[in-house]
């Protein structure tokens, strides 16, 4: 018992951080990050003499489908209140970018979970289409849509998107 | 998507990321709970290794005797009431796993398990003229078959292969399935098995004989449209599977369930569609289906719905979607009220006897099959 203790504390002292940042990005605050990360490192916990060599996937796995399950069990969607979303400034200067940059953050915490988790999973993660596929457990074709329906929502949301994309092709 | 946008939204994710505070407890706090988590399942395990203690003869692979004493204590038994409606039955007492614990229509426990499958629990072994539960820990998900003495196990693991354990024999086969399937379901008469596939492209059916005979079905999802959670089920007379039918022209969004339009059936033989019924949602499974098959109860959009399969005119609503129809105008369900008890109910969804569970169950994951 105290040998997986002390290997399971070092793992979360080790990757906790980086795990948390993944749970922050799906649950879109502190709180429910916390709570997802939590429940997924008990399950760890529970299971860890049979997962102790593949912790960090184990753990990343019970993240994404508790979110997405999460919501279906809920059968209605949380909706994270975006009506305080920062009005799109009228001219562009120097702190219209910082304007911008928090609308798509706002504008992403108001995606629902699967697809935040779709977009967590391909530019957090850095997984391929199919690679999130298979985490997800749904078709190439199915991240590939939900991708589209995230933009397409971020488009509505944060209307100079895709000004705010040539702006940093710019400054780059 | 430009290659730009692509790193606007890299970015802005990891700035998303970037919010997270440290949490300094973070460990703690896992292993409290991890520790009420492993006793959970441990106390449901522990229960039924006496059983195996004394003697009951199962496959090695199936039980692992915990040492762990039973509860000292029986679950408190409420007084058999005498209110008309619903009658309440007694709590089965501690030694419950010496017997099929049967439920009002004559329907028994077969398998009880952690929902989502950690391998604890307890599984009925009626083979050889057996009737009595024994400890499960070793499989991430247990299906005993509806009839017979077949088991359905699946380990992580192996996420293409299915085991098939026959509690008669003590012999366990696995046999390659596919991939990217979902958990099996057993045919009413417990004689096969059915996996939907969703590889991509590869969307359908596999049937599954107990000798590990195969057969693979592709169904086209864009003809037979079926967006949202899409998976075969079984008819109540195992003659066919059925799909789940997205209605078209009508609003979809992420934030509900899709709307339906019905359900496309296929024949399990040879994979030919075969008929449609017009159910406004989702069947559970073969049992879903009233016996003389002109009513079912499905997942609405919204809510269950008593419904009627020629027409799909609404019935009634009712607490639950995940129902068996154990007689003509009967249904066993565990309505949503956290007690884990079973009742059972007319159409209309009245409870008239209601059976409370062993403690040990009330909380896991149950299936139930004809006595």
């Amino acid at each position: 018992m105290a040998e997986i203790d002390g290997e399971f504390t070092m793992f979360v002292r080790e990757r906790g951080a980086a795990l948390l940042r993944v749970a922050y990005a799906l649950a879109g605050n502190q709180y429910a990050a916390e709570d997802l990360l939590q429940n997924a490192l008990a399950k760890a916990y529970a299971r860890w003499p049979r997962i102790r060599g593949d912790a960090e996937p184990y753990v990343k796995r019970i993240l994404y489908h508790d979110q997405v399950s999460g919501w279906r069990r809920r059968a209605r969607r949380v909706e994270v209140p975006v009506a305080e979303l920062p009005e799109r400034p009228a001219d562009r200067d120097g702190g219209q970018e910082a304007d911008l940059r928090l609308l798509l953050l706002e504008a992403l915490r108001a995606l629902p979970p699967r697809q935040r988790a779709v977009l967590t999973l391909r530019y957090l993660e850095d997984l391929s289409v199919e690679q999130t596929a298979t985490l997800l457990g749904c078709r190439a074709g199915t991240v590939a849509s939900q991708s589209a329906k995230a933009l397409a929502r971020l488009r509505r949301l944060v209307p100079g998107l895709d000004e705010l994309s040539s702006r940093s092709e710019v400054t780059r | 998507m430009t290659a730009r946008l692509d790193e606007t939204l890299r970015r802005a994710v990891r700035d998303l990321a970037d919010g997270a505070a440290p949490a300094p407890d973070l460990a703690v706090r896992a292993i409290g709970r991890g520790r009420r988590l492993r006793r959970r399942r441990r106390l449901t395990a522990g229960a039924a290794a006496l059983v195996a203690v004394a003697g009951v003869v199962v496959p090695f692979v199936l039980l692992r005797p915990r040492p762990a004493p039973l509860p000292a204590t029986p679950p408190a038994t409420p007084p058999a009431t005498a209110s008309p409606s619903p009658s309440v039955r007694p709590t089965p007492g501690a030694n419950w796993t010496v017997a099929p614990l049967v439920l009002p229509g004559d329907w028994v426990v077969t398998r009880a398990q952690l929902t989502g499958g950690s391998g604890n629990g307890f599984l009925l072994d009626r083979s050889q003229g057996r009737g009595r539960y024994v400890a499960t820990d070793r499989y991430d998900g247990i299906y005993p078959a509806p009839t017979g003495s077949l088991v359905a196990v699946v380990e992580e693991d192996r996420p293409r292969e299915v085991g098939l354990i026959d509690l008669a024999t003590r012999k366990t086969r696995w046999h390659q399935v596919g991939r990217a399937l979902t958990r099996p379901a057993w045919s009413p008469d417990g004689r096969r098995l059915l996996f939907t596939t969703d590889q991509r492209d590869h969307f359908g059916f596999v049937v599954v004989e107990p000798d590990g005979t195969k057969r693979t079905y592709p169904v086209s999802r864009q003809r037979y449209f079926c967006t949202d959670y899409c998976f075969f089920v079984w008819t109540r007379d195992g003659r066919e599977v059925a799909l789940q039918q997205t209605a078209q022209g009508k609003a979809r969004s992420e934030s509900a369930r899709h709307p339906r339009s019905g359900v496309q059936m296929f024949s399990a033989e040879n994979g030919l569609p075969t008929r449609f019924e017009p159910l406004p949602g989702d069947p559970a499974g073969p049992w879903a289906w009233s016996p003389d098959g002109t009513l079912a109860v499905v997942q609405g959009q919204q809510e269950p719905l008593l419904v009627e399969t020629a027409t799909g005119r609404v019935v009634n609503p009712l607490p639950t979607a995940d129902v068996t129809w154990v007689g003509g105008d009967r249904l066993l369900y565990r309505p949503p009220d956290e007690s884990g008890d079973f009742v059972l109910a007319d159409t209309a969804g009245r409870e008239l006897i209601r059976q409370p569970l062993p403690e040990q169950l009330a909380e896991l994951e149950v299936s139930v099959a004809p006595r």
